[in-house]
């Protein structure tokens, strides 16, 4: 049973929302659903980090998130990393954020290996090879 | 040592040569050895990588490579790391212990050292002279290019003429050809740049896809990486590579001769394996590490005092500059489109001698735009967020400063108190960066802005000093031919033990401004041949 609760889970939203806030035509954090779905999808990549976050998320429990994440950050450096790890990791997973970016993801593109060629021809490297050698050769 | 076939070693006989260590020098010295018809046995404390887990082309691609592919082993903790205690350390040292060693997680940046690297002493009166010129290296460059798959073009004029790489270079794409246009405006060096991945078919590898995975495991096969490109042909020729070997512990024999290692299994078992020779590739912290500790704690090769002393680990810096343009700067290999030694070599009138390579790369995926790391130390967050992520995704790039750092006998490797599960002392990095490199720093960096400058970036970050970009190891076991100044010979044979070799980048007596691995591997395998030649007259134990 994952020991995030949903009690756990809406103190995340509310964290969340402040450490990624809709604009720019992108959705908020708590849009996309950081402290649902994209939550167990983070946590089935990366289950390691469900401990320490449920931990975090405990100790917050009951604080203001605009004081909690302000403490966090100047404190305690590495648990701010966990959480904003957890939240820009599900939220940059949303297949909507991935679509208002344009961002097909890592799609694979082969290397097109006569591209230097056309390097050559628009004379790019000429300038290059006319100013000559800049190494310092091995003294004799 | 015999020179009939003993390739095929079967299991507890003493080979010809035990490595200690899977990475790209261990591996060209093994190949060079097995075609010699030398029996060899590699120890390699970690695993094979699992490729499983590269998940480029996932949507949780970055969220698993920041684990499985970290390039911190104290993040990582993977069952063949140890602790590394680097809290006396301006710079995080950064490795992979498994099967193809940090090629595996290395962005396969390829450069040869310049000519002025192996003359530092002569040419700019600091640091030491390398026991050997370019030129003596260069029949060595030429064959590990081959065995690395490097793509790159001939002609580069920071370079002796030079045979040409086996394959054609990576693509400059949009964001390499902006680069190039700026250094032309600015009458500045740059030429497309040398890595080792493939750009088509070649032998066991594959042509690069670009998904800017390079250093997070590549999930194309395109990357040279020595568990790819080594290690498979090795096996199958009668090499025995043995994983999750940890060696804890070299026994010197009454001879002075060393007569094997001692190595633990996964199960905490204690095993010998008796060898001829032992050749060390555990990288500049890895290898001074086992030789400090070896001898029963006693320390084996040290009679300079010099293990573990010199360490080098290029300060990295960058500039990244954010533009209006989309660049598409998500896709690419990761990996170098070009690089500039425009400022590479000593000029006094800049406050600094030596210099800096910098390299133009592609600023891909979008997580690793807004969490600390090569964007420096600050995340963005609240009303930032949704607009750097706007202004920075596809439409940024990235400039690479590897700062060349002379040795200091105070940078150094020393045993910890902390243990790995084996037993095994951890080790503690002492390490601070000089002056020289500081200025070094600036100077380029501020070159760098009018770079970006020149190719319109309406925003520019500086990050002078990365913290986590300890990627290159060097200078540990320093290479010499005086045993008071010196830990092993010019071909890597220790001085005091006269069948135990480092070939590995330990052995470096200077660090150059460049990326290692075409040093490196380049001179293991000369260092091997040079064993090779002369093993009539190798000494071993009885």
């Amino acid at each position: 049973m994952s020991a995030l609760t949903s009690e756990l889970r809406a103190t995340l939203a509310g964290l969340a929302a402040l450490l990624v806030p809709a604009g720019e035509g992108l959705p908020s954090a708590v849009e996309v659903g950081v402290d649902g779905a994209l939550l167990d999808d983070v946590l089935r990549a990366r289950p390691d980090l469900e401990e320490p976050l449920a931990a975090l998320l405990r100790d917050v429990a009951g604080e203001q998130p605009a004081a909690a994440l302000a403490r966090l950050r100047s404190d305690e450096r590495e648990r701010f990393e966990l959480l904003g790890l957890v939240v820009a990791g599900g939220y940059l997973m949303a297949p909507q954020v991935g679509a208002a970016l344009r961002y097909p993801g890592q799609e694979a593109k082969q290397v097109d290996p006569h591209d230097v060629v056309s390097v050559i021809e628009d004379g790019l490297l000429d300038a290059v090879i006319e100013r000559g050698e800049i190494y310092r050769p091995t003294p004799r | 040592m015999t020179e009939t076939d003993r390739s095929a070693l079967p299991a507890g006989e003493r080979p010809d040569v035990l490595i200690v260590g899977a990475g790209p020098s261990g591996a060209v010295a093994a190949k060079r050895f097995v075609e010699a018809g030398m029996s060899v046995v590699c120890l390699e404390q970690g695993e094979w990588p699992d490729y499983a887990r590269a998940r480029a082309g996932f949507p949780d691609y970055e969220l698993t490579a920041r684990r499985e592919w970290n390039w911190d082993p104290n993040v990582r903790r993977a069952p063949g790391d140890y602790p590394i205690d680097d809290s006396a350390s301006d710079v995080s040292a950064l490795m992979f212990n498994g099967v193809g060693g940090s090629s595996v997680l290395y962005a396969a940046h390829w450069e040869r050292f310049l000519p002025s690297d192996f003359r530092v002493r002569t040419l700019d009166g600091v640091a030491d002279d390398w026991p050997f010129a370019y030129e003596d290296l260069e029949p060595w460059y030429d064959e590990v290019e081959k065995q690395f798959a490097v793509s790159g073009l001939e002609g580069d004029p920071c370079l002796p003429p030079a045979t040409p790489p086996p394959l054609p270079p990576v693509p400059l794409n949009k964001v390499g050809r902006l680069g190039a246009k700026a250094l032309n405006e600015l009458g500045w060096h740059w030429w497309p740049a040398s890595n080792a991945i493939a750009t088509r078919e070649y032998g066991p590898l594959h042509a690069c896809v670009q998904r800017t995975a390079c250093p997070f495991g590549c999930p194309t096969g395109a990357k040279a990486s020595a568990d790819r490109t080594h290690w498979p042909a090795l096996e199958r020729a009668g090499v025995r590579l043995v994983t999750g070997a940890r060696v804890t512990d070299l026994r010197l024999g009454a001879s002075g001769l060393v007569e094997g290692a001692v190595w633990r299994d996964r199960e905490g078992r204690e095993h010998f394996q008796p060898a001829g020779v032992v050749v060390v590739c555990a990288n500049g912290i890895g290898t001074p590490r086992l030789l400090l500790a070896a001898n029963d704690g006693a320390g084996i090769a040290n009679s300079s005092g010099l293990v573990g002393r010199r360490l080098m680990m290029h300060p990295f810096g960058n500039a990244i500059g954010v533009f209006d343009e989309d660049l598409e700067s998500w896709r690419g290999p990761l990996g170098q489109y070009l690089h500039s030694l425009q400022f590479y070599e000593t000029d006094a009138s800049r406050g600094f001698v030596r210099g800096a390579k910098w390299n133009l790369m592609p600023s891909g995926a979008p997580l690793g735009l807004m969490l600390p790391g090569l964007w420096g130390e600050e995340g963005a967050w609240g009303e930032d967020f949704p607009r750097k992520l706007r202004e920075r995704f596809g439409r940024s790039v990235l400039w690479g400063v590897i700062c060349e750092d002379l040795p200091d006998p105070d940078n150094r490797v020393v045993l910890s108190d902390e243990r790995d599960e084996d037993g095994m002392p951890g080790v503690r990095i002492e390490y601070r960066t000089s002056d020289n490199t500081r200025r070094m720093m600036a100077f380029h960096l501020e070159r760098l802005r009018e770079v970006l400058e020149t190719m319109g970036a309406r925003e520019i970050v500086l990050n002078h000093e990365l913290r986590g970009s300890g990627w290159h190891l060097m200078g540990t076991t320093v290479m010499g031919e005086d045993p008071a100044s010196s830990v092993v010979d010019p071909h890597g044979r220790t001085h005091d033990v006269a069948n135990l070799y480092v070939f590995d980048a330990s052995v470096f007596p200077t660090s150059s401004g460049v990326n290692p691995t075409a040093t490196l591997t380049a001179n293991a395998l000369r260092c091997a041949d040079a064993l090779v030649g002369a093993r009539r007259d190798q000494a071993v134990p009885a």
